[in-house]
């Protein structure tokens, strides 16, 4: 990788210019939000003191202050409320226009304003089921020791219920 | 004692696509402070705030106020130090002046506020703008200072109250002949209705002209203590009667209401109470108009007119000169621009001048006047109330 302009960051990570999270636990302790999407589960933490179920997932229940928490499996499809196609301006990282966003109810439990993927402009509408979509982003080379290992990542998106 | 405080003097850089880095545009907007007020002498000024969101991102500068205050030609030793609240940096750093002050901290307070936005590559800022929002959470849904968002609210605020397309362009209309009028403005030409409803779709509903846009440049205020304000200036009083500032949520998921802002609604109710003023009593507001559904939803929550009803309002001129509340009446962030810390002191600017009598496009016998931001993912609502007298 060449950084223009700037010879001496040739090769090297920059985390102030990622779009994506470190989910590394050495980088965020929300590490299992991470592990179970790939296993095509969206979750959360639950308050084992209240019984709030919070999101984003917490370290302590923001409702009773505890740090008894524990992880949780939230619904993976929901329902649409409604439709954006952004046709300029989508920030680099995020594809071709339209950038296709939808404000999703996620069965009671949130109102999630999140992308939509594998989706044609135009196609979704008010009512229709959407359901969690995981892809893989850009491994982060982080070092450990005096090696650098790449940590592979995921992302989550949602897309149309065909 | 209750120590009373005032806005004694107040300029900007120019705003817009600017040639120049941000220290450049910090001198500029003190120089035209200064020269706002030729009695004042700015080495009696003892503290200074610095408002910029994105100082660390495209200037590559944190430690901001003791280089501001090096090139503006002052030595604080009161306060020197940065204040952030991203689109309301700067109304955030007068709030705290004003504290500063009516607590005895300080005496006069310089409150300076600006960004330079645009990089040698445009995508930078672009992409920068995903620092805005919730980074892990919203972001990563590819939200920066996101269009999307205030295009759902408008599709929702249509969808719920009826409002119109037309009434989304009435704002940008009225903003932008108001810009034009005001030499520091991003925009200097007004725009016909008939351009705004056909201009370049970036998120239906929203067009091109429904978008505040992306601006380089600096402003400046000074706040001083009532009895040193009245040997500092020859010009009439204006006060800072009382602020409100509220947050309810910051990520998406957890916003309570899109059409309603209730964060808004707490922070405008704040400011009303502690300075013993009513919406009706308002003579001028400047409210953040980053998006043109945001000014309608803004006259609601704010108290101008009924909710639902700010479709109709706006679309009626009840926003304009003439109408019950004259609003944006310099241009507003659709017709100056928005470099994000520079904002809420423009509009303070406005105000102040709004009520000494001296603005370009005068309120006639403005006594009462009201500034707003919102912030990030609509997460943050700051209102402050000014007037010629305090009660
Ligand atoms: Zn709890």
């Amino acid at each position: 990788m060449s950084t223009p302009g700037i010879s001496i960051l040739e090769g090297k990570y920059m985390a102030t210019m990622d779009l994506f999270p470190q989910q590394s636990k050495e980088f965020n302790q929300m590490t299992p939000f991470y592990e179970h999407l790939r296993e095509g589960r969206f979750t959360t933490t639950k308050c084992k003191g209240c019984g709030a179920e919070s999101f984003p997932p917490r370290v302590m229940c923001p409702e009773c202050f505890s740090v008894d928490l524990e992880w949780i499996d939230w619904p993976t499809v929901g329902t649409v409320i409604d439709v954006t196609e952004e046709m300029v301006g989508v920030p680099l990282g995020f594809g071709k226009p339209p950038l296709i966003h939808a404000l999703v109810d996620l069965q009671g439990k949130k109102t999630f304003f999140v992308r939509i993927i594998n989706c044609n402009a135009g196609e979704l509408k008010s009512g229709d089921q959407v359901r969690l979509s995981v892809f893989d982003v850009d491994p982060v080379p982080q070092e450990v020791g005096r090696e650098v290992v790449e940590i592979p990542r995921v992302f989550y998106a949602f897309e149309p219920v065909k | 004692m209750d120590r009373k405080v005032c806005v004694v003097a107040g300029g900007m850089s120019k705003w817009g696509v600017r040639d120049g880095s941000q220290r450049d545009f910090f001198q500029e907007a003190a120089k035209a402070c200064y020269d706002d007020n030729p009695l004042m002498d700015p080495k009696d000024i003892d503290g200074l705030l610095v408002a910029s969101a994105y100082t660390e991102r495209t200037s590559y500068q944190t430690h901001l106020a003791p280089l501001v205050a090096e090139y503006a030609g002052i030595k604080p030793k009161n306060i020197c130090a940065r204040v952030e609240l991203l689109c309301a940096s700067g109304s955030s750093a007068i709030i705290l002046a004003y504290a500063m002050i009516k607590s005895g901290q300080a005496d006069i307070v310089m409150v300076a506020g600006g960004e330079k936005l645009y990089t040698p590559q445009k995508w930078e800022v672009f992409y920068s703008e995903l620092a805005s929002v919730d980074h892990d959470w919203d972001s990563s849904q590819g939200l920066g200072l996101p269009p999307p968002v205030f295009a759902m609210v408008a599709k929702q605020h249509m969808k719920q109250y009826g409002t119109k397309k037309e009434h989304l362009a009435a704002v940008t209309v009225k903003n932008r002949r108001n810009s034009a009028l005001n030499p520091k403005a991003q925009f200097q030409n007004a725009v016909t209705m008939e351009e705004v409803m056909s201009g370049r779709m970036i998120v239906p509903p929203l067009t091109l002209y429904d978008c505040c846009p992306i601006t380089d440049g600096a402003a400046a205020v000074v706040l001083a203590v009532e009895e040193k304000a009245k040997e500092m200036t020859n010009k009439p009083l204006v006060y800072v009667m009382g602020t409100g500032q509220a947050s309810v949520n910051n990520m998406s998921a957890n916003m309570p209401n899109w059409t309603t802002w209730e964060a808004l609604k707490i922070a405008g109710a704040q400011a009303y109470a502690k300075s013993k003023v009513s919406p009706d009593e308002i003579n001028v507001a400047m409210t953040h108009d980053c998006f043109t559904i945001s000014e309608i939803i803004e006259m609601e929550d704010l108290g101008f007119c009924k909710k639902g009803e700010g479709g109709v309002f706006v679309g009626d001129g009840q926003n304009d000169f003439g109408g019950k509340i004259p609003t944006n009446t310099d241009g507003g962030l659709l017709g100056c621009g928005h470099p994000f810390g520079g904002t809420g002191i423009r509009q303070g600017i406005e105000v102040m001048k709004q009520l000494r009598g001296d603005a370009i496009q005068q309120v006639p016998n403005a006594t009462f006047g009201l500034t707003h931001n919102l912030s990030g993912f609509i997460a943050a609502h700051t209102v402050l109330i000014y007037g010629k007298e305090v009660r």
